[in-house]
């Protein structure tokens, strides 16, 4: 339950950034809609009759949606919006989702952001638009070069797998169960099904209420 | 344990008995449709495999009166019963329940569904349940609580599975907190088929064009899109999991050869997209499954799936796609958050009967902001698109607001309910304030389903039968008898609607 009701409109491309061979920045007009930072937009190429959700990248404060984008090999939109040139009109609809921060003033709270690879993408937008946000994000990356904007964020560990450097070598789920949650910490988790399956059982077994769990599943 | 997964059967003064079951909204029909209503099948699947003794009872389907039902459940002596509730029928399981504790004070009656999931203290309020389940996850939830009950008698102060709400004393009970959202849905198993005695299922659905059908266990749990603010599918406490393809291929496989079905319908939110659908696919037609003479069909929503993946639906033999087509005009799309626009919709149901599907338009009208020239939108282009062929059937309801979805919860925050009792929540006439009079979204609905008699609607589906596919004989002339004898049934609750006045 958003509290922001949807709209439909044509945002024109501003401009594609291009972070690594498989992922990139797409950043499109707003057009003046309110979102909550957490939260997704429906994108599609106009004409292409068919869309695909992204969660914004970009911060409340900002006057553009920016998207983080993995190119999917042999999808149908991710590498649609990749090609888009600066101008092309797209479809959107948005915002939604109640994958928010409940209390973004209240620095006292501790949160625990656990994101894979693209799942990162509601955390920048929450350090960008809450800056004084109390968090940790545990990001897990293939390879050094997938830790996307990392200097945007206060308290960044990049999880990684397919190289032996890194903050910390394995997955997000090993860091985990090595290093035990405070059970009063408020525990968001973006990404694969598989990760937030996993990472929701150890943060249960390590004590965090299943209130304070909140999960939003990419694929 | 002995536990029974009991629905029973509810008939209202009309002699029409109330279709309940998962994401479904409840309404009343004489002919009879009967869901299997999968999740509660895993779930009596999996207690079955962890060694309880399962007690498969859906009253409706098995054909027996209520009173019989009430007979055979208590002669069975059940240890716990399950039954599954929806805010039309809520004040009916209440006093059920309160029956069944009379009856049987020993034994745990646990009540499930979306309504008092997200209402749970209601629900202790108003009946002496000893759990409702705060999860929709119903199979995860029981196979962790069943054996723990099983072998701990003071559960009720020590339980700690989450996702309950667990009655300590008559006026006493407390929270486990929110089940996990997402899950290894592969963990589940597929569901008995026999346990669950699948062929009472198997002949009265509206939607089966060959039978024996059946439901395919889902291969998305909840809906990956979510978002639709009247759906059950959307709230802080759902995401969506899925299941892995081969593991539903292996189903269908069996389904097909063990079982003999030659219709298998997955009733997933919004089934796979992109790439799983096209691997799903892929599959069936590399084990050959799509020329063994059963049709597959799914819900999907617009702007979902693409042409290349149709193409490839139709060639592995799909044949039933069910549409969500709630409005026909952007703003009324817009506030319902459905994430398409009106324009996409021409042009996706091109694609399916290019491909030789049969698409089913689930229209809905009566909300509450709809005016008159949305309401013309709406009747307009679903006869324009029936008539030009590109969707076979539809179905149109009036929008309800139920379960504490969000367009529930904006209606109570409006103020534009004109009912709190629930028993008028039964989808038989409209319970918001209207722009126009409600006599105007009945006579909409009338003109739609009047389609299914005009000469041009059955001219088209004449036309269909040039294109040699043996679907569309079929269509002509078995289902589509069928489908006159619901556009009777619908017609009919309308005329008995009973009109509501503001409350003072
Ligand atoms: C609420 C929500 C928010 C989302 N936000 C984002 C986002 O911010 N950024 C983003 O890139 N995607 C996001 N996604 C996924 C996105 O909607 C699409 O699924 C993805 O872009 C693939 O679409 P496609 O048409 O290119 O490929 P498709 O042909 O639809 O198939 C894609 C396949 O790729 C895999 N896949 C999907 N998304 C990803 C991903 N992000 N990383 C790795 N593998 C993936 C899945 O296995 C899927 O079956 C989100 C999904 C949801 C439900
Ligand atoms: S797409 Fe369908 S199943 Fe999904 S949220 Fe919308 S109405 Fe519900």
């Amino acid at each position: 339950m958003s509290g922001n009701i949807a709209v439909n409109l044509k945002p024109k491309v501003i401009h594609v950034r291009d972070l690594t061979a498989r992922c990139y920045v797409l950043r499109v007009e707003r057009l003046g809609m309110s979102f909550r930072a957490g939260q997704s937009i429906t994108l599609g190429v106009r004409r292409m009759r068919v869309n695909r959700e992204y969660t914004i990248y970009s911060g409340e404060q900002d006057n553009f949606f920016d998207v983080l984008i993995r190119d999917i090999q042999d999808g149908i939109v991710s590498p649609a919006l990749r090609r888009c040139a600066p101008g092309e009109e797209l479809e959107c609809a948005g915002p939604y989702g109640s994958f928010v921060i409940e209390k973004p003033e209240d620095t006292s709270r501790r949160h625990l952001f656990v994101a894979t690879g693209t799942g990162i993408a509601p955390f920048h937008a929450m350090a960008r638009t809450h800056p004084n946000l109390n968090y940790r994000l545990l990001h897990g990356v293939r390879l050094l070069e997938e830790r996307y904007d990392m200097a945007d964020y206060a308290n960044y560990v990049a999880c990684v797998t397919g190289e032996q450097v890194g903050d910390f070598r394995g997955r997000v789920t090993d860091y985990l169960k090595q290093h035990p949650t405070d059970p009063q910490t408020i525990c968001y988790l973006c990404g694969n099904g598989k990760m937030l399956s996993e990472a929701y059982d150890i943060l249960r077994g390590q004590g965090v209420p299943s209130d304070q769990l909140h999960v939003e599943a990419f694929f | 344990m002995r536990v029974a997964i009991s629905y029973p059967p509810i008939v209202n003064d009309l002699g029409q008995v109330a279709m309940v079951s998962q994401n479904r909204n409840v309404q009343y029909f004489v002919a009879p449709t009967y869901l299997l209503p999968v999740v509660h099948a895993q779930a009596a699947t999996w207690l079955r495999d962890l060694g309880h003794e399962i007690y498969w009872d859906d009253g409706n389907a098995q054909g027996k009166s209520f009173d019989q039902w009430h007979r055979d459940l208590l002669a069975w002596k059940p240890q716990m019963v399950i039954l599954e509730s929806t805010t039309p029928v809520m004040k009916f399981y209440w006093r059920l329940i309160e029956r069944l504790k009379k009856e049987m004070p020993d034994c745990i009656l646990v009540l499930t569904g979306y309504h008092s999931m997200r209402r749970p203290d209601e629900t202790m309020k108003e009946c002496p349940v000893d759990i409702v389940l705060r999860s929709n996850h119903v199979d995860f939830v029981l196979r962790e609580l069943v054996p723990f009950i099983a072998g701990h008698p003071n559960w009720r102060t020590s339980c700690k599975v989450d996702g309950l709400e667990i009655r300590e004393s008559a006026d006493r009970w407390r929270s486990t907190g929110t089940f996990k959202q997402v899950q290894p849905l592969d963990l589940s198993p597929d569901v008995d088929r026999d346990l669950v005695q699948w062929k009472s299922y198997a002949y009265e659905n509206g939607n089966y064009l060959r039978t024996p059908g059946t439901y395919a266990t889902s291969v998305i749990r909840d809906c990956t899109f979510g978002k639709c603010i009247f759906c059950r599918y959307n709230g802080p406490d759902l995401t969506f999991s899925t299941r892995s393809i081969e593991k539903s291929l292996d189903e269908y496989e069996r389904l097909i050869e063990q079982y003999g079905v030659r219709e298998i319908f997955d009733d997933s939110g919004v089934w796979y997209r992109g790439q799983q659908a096209r691997q799903f696919c892929e599959g069936i037609i590399k084990r050959g499954l799509h020329k063994r003479g059963c049709y597959f069909g799914i819900n999907t929503r617009f702007a979902y799936l693409d042409e290349e993946t149709i193409r490839l639906m139709g060639e592995a033999n799909f044949r039933f796609v069910l549409l969500g087509l709630e409005a026909c005009d952007d703003a009324t799309l817009e506030h319902l958050n459905k994430g398409y626009h009106v324009e996409d919709v021409r042009e996706n149901l091109e694609w399916f009967t290019k491909y030789g599907m049969h698409p089913h338009l689930t229209v809905m009208v009566g909300y509450y902001w709809q005016t008159q020239e949305q309401l013309d939108k709406s009747v307009a282009t679903v006869r324009e698109l029936m008539f030009k062929g590109l969707a076979r059937t539809l179905q149109v309801t009036l929008c309800t607001p139920l379960d504490f979805t969000p367009y529930h919860m904006e209606c109570i925050e409006k103020g534009v309910l004109l009912t709190n009792d629930y028993n008028d929540f039964d989808m038989s006439k409209l319970i918001v304030k209207t722009p126009i009079p409600h006599e105007r979204y009945y006579e909409a609905i009338r003109q739609m389903y009047g389609v299914a008699f005009h000469p041009k609607f059955i001219l088209r589906q004449l036309a269909f039968l040039a294109s040699g596919h043996a679907r569309d004989w079929e269509f002509l002339f078995s289902y589509g008898w069928r489908a006159l004898r619901r556009v009777r049934q619908h017609v009919f609750n309308l005329t008995k609607a009973r009109e509501l006045t503001p409350p003072k």
